[in-house]
């Protein structure tokens, strides 16, 4: 089985050809947000390079957010208007879950964090165990202060963080959580659509594949309360 | 807070200009002021002053309008949006952008626009018609600054 995987919810706009589980190819890129103009061709030249037409693929996916609304919209757009003109099946997957992916195999917690603005953060907390079925959620989706995430972060092992918000939160993680934070090397913090496909090819062999007119974005925002708390903070 | 007083729609746009030229990518201008008191003239004046030659008009019903000079300019007009509608938009990829955001009417999105910004608000004088009284309100450090190089460049 082959599946296209894109994921375009933040600065990266990456996409990605998995068959039976292995990747076989990859194009990511991570200069500026021009994802409309950028996606098609990069989907183009992937399936070219692979000797591959839209029509040999038979699962679309897409990391369906949260993550910037534009991005989400023609990641998401692409996938329906491919897979309704293919007759294909889709698999939407949330984008921390994806990020979680990035981690797998970590055997701690895995918190990927999204800047959501205003020392916000888009995130979740997964479990990684050494064992076939990799990750899994152990919280709800989030849109949460970052001081309200680090205060109520499990402290009985180790926590690897990764996503976008890195970059901003990885000092201010440090000095609060010592030796249990973990923040791996950069070429793993940001969004990959291998690991959107490989978390697409785990659900597509299970056959949780849906319509393409059934995908829906996940859109989070925080609370009005969590954006006066952020300007509270910082006054 | 610092005022200033224009005595025409032209030193209006003028003053405008100046701060236009000013501005670096990444600043926010909020605009308050009732209706005619020339928001969209102000607005205009700093189209001008990031070297934008198109005509600028109000985006009263489009919510933005975006403009490329020397840096871009997303003019957004949020009179009939609250603040989850601008979200929906992508608006805060427009305030977190590489460009210059003005926004007439933000009352409504207060709580989605970053704690550092410049309000201008712009007010009828009480004494003569033609007046403007234009208050300028930073917040932020950077904004302070902003407005001691402006006020001291229109002097």
């Amino acid at each position: 089985m082959k599946i296209l995987a894109i994921d375009s919810s933040g600065a990266v706009a990456s996409v990605a050809v998995i068959e039976d589980g292995i990747v076989t190819g990859e194009y990511s890129i991570n200069n500026k947000l021009t994802h409309s103009q950028k996606l098609m061709p990069m989907i183009d030249q992937l399936l070219k390079s692979l000797d591959l037409k839209p029509c040999d693929i038979d699962v679309f996916g897409c990391a369906i957010g949260p993550g910037s609304f534009t991005g989400l919209r023609i990641g998401i757009s692409i996938v329906k208007g491919m897979a309704q003109a293919l007759d294909k099946p889709v698999v939407g997957i949330p984008t921390l879950d994806g990020l979680a992916w990035n981690l797998s195999g970590f055997l701690g917690y895995i918190c990927p964090i999204i800047d959501a603005r205003n020392d916000n953060v888009y995130t979740g907390i997964y479990s990684s165990e050494a064992s076939e079925s990799g990750i899994s959620l152990k919280s709800e989706y989030k849109a949460i202060h970052i001081k309200e995430l680090i205060e109520t972060l499990p402290n009985d092992k180790p926590i690897a963080f990764v996503g976008d918000a890195v970059f901003k939160f990885k000092e201010l993680l440090r000095e609060n959580l010592g030796g249990l934070c973990f923040i791996p090397s950069t070429h793993l913090l940001l969004q990959k659509a291998s690991s959107v496909g490989y978390a697409c090819h785990l659900l597509a062999s299970t056959g949780k594949l849906v319509s393409a007119y059934s995908l829906t974005p996940l859109y989070l925002r925080t609370s009005q309360a969590e954006r006066m708390q952020g300007r509270i903070l910082i006054f | 807070m610092y005022e200033i007083i224009t005595k025409s729609e032209n030193e209006t746009r003028a003053i405008a200009e100046k701060l236009g030229s000013m501005l670096s990518a990444g600043d926010i201008l909020c605009i308050f002021g009732n209706l005619g008191t020339g928001k969209t003239v102000f607005a205009s004046g700093v189209s001008k002053g990031l070297g934008i030659a198109e005509h600028i008009s109000s985006p009263t019903f489009t919510i933005v309008n975006e403009y490329m000079g020397k840096l871009p300019l997303y003019h957004f007009h949020a009179y009939r949006i609250n603040s989850n509608e601008f979200l929906d938009i992508g608006g805060d990829e427009y305030i977190y952008g590489e460009g210059v955001t003005l926004i007439e009417w933000p009352e409504n999105i207060t709580d989605v626009l970053p704690p550092e910004k410049l309000e201008i608000h712009i007010d009828y004088d009480s004494e003569v018609i033609e007046n403007r009284k234009i208050s300028l309100n930073p917040l932020g450090h950077k904004y302070e600054k902003l407005t001691q190089n402006f006020l001291e460049e229109i002097k």
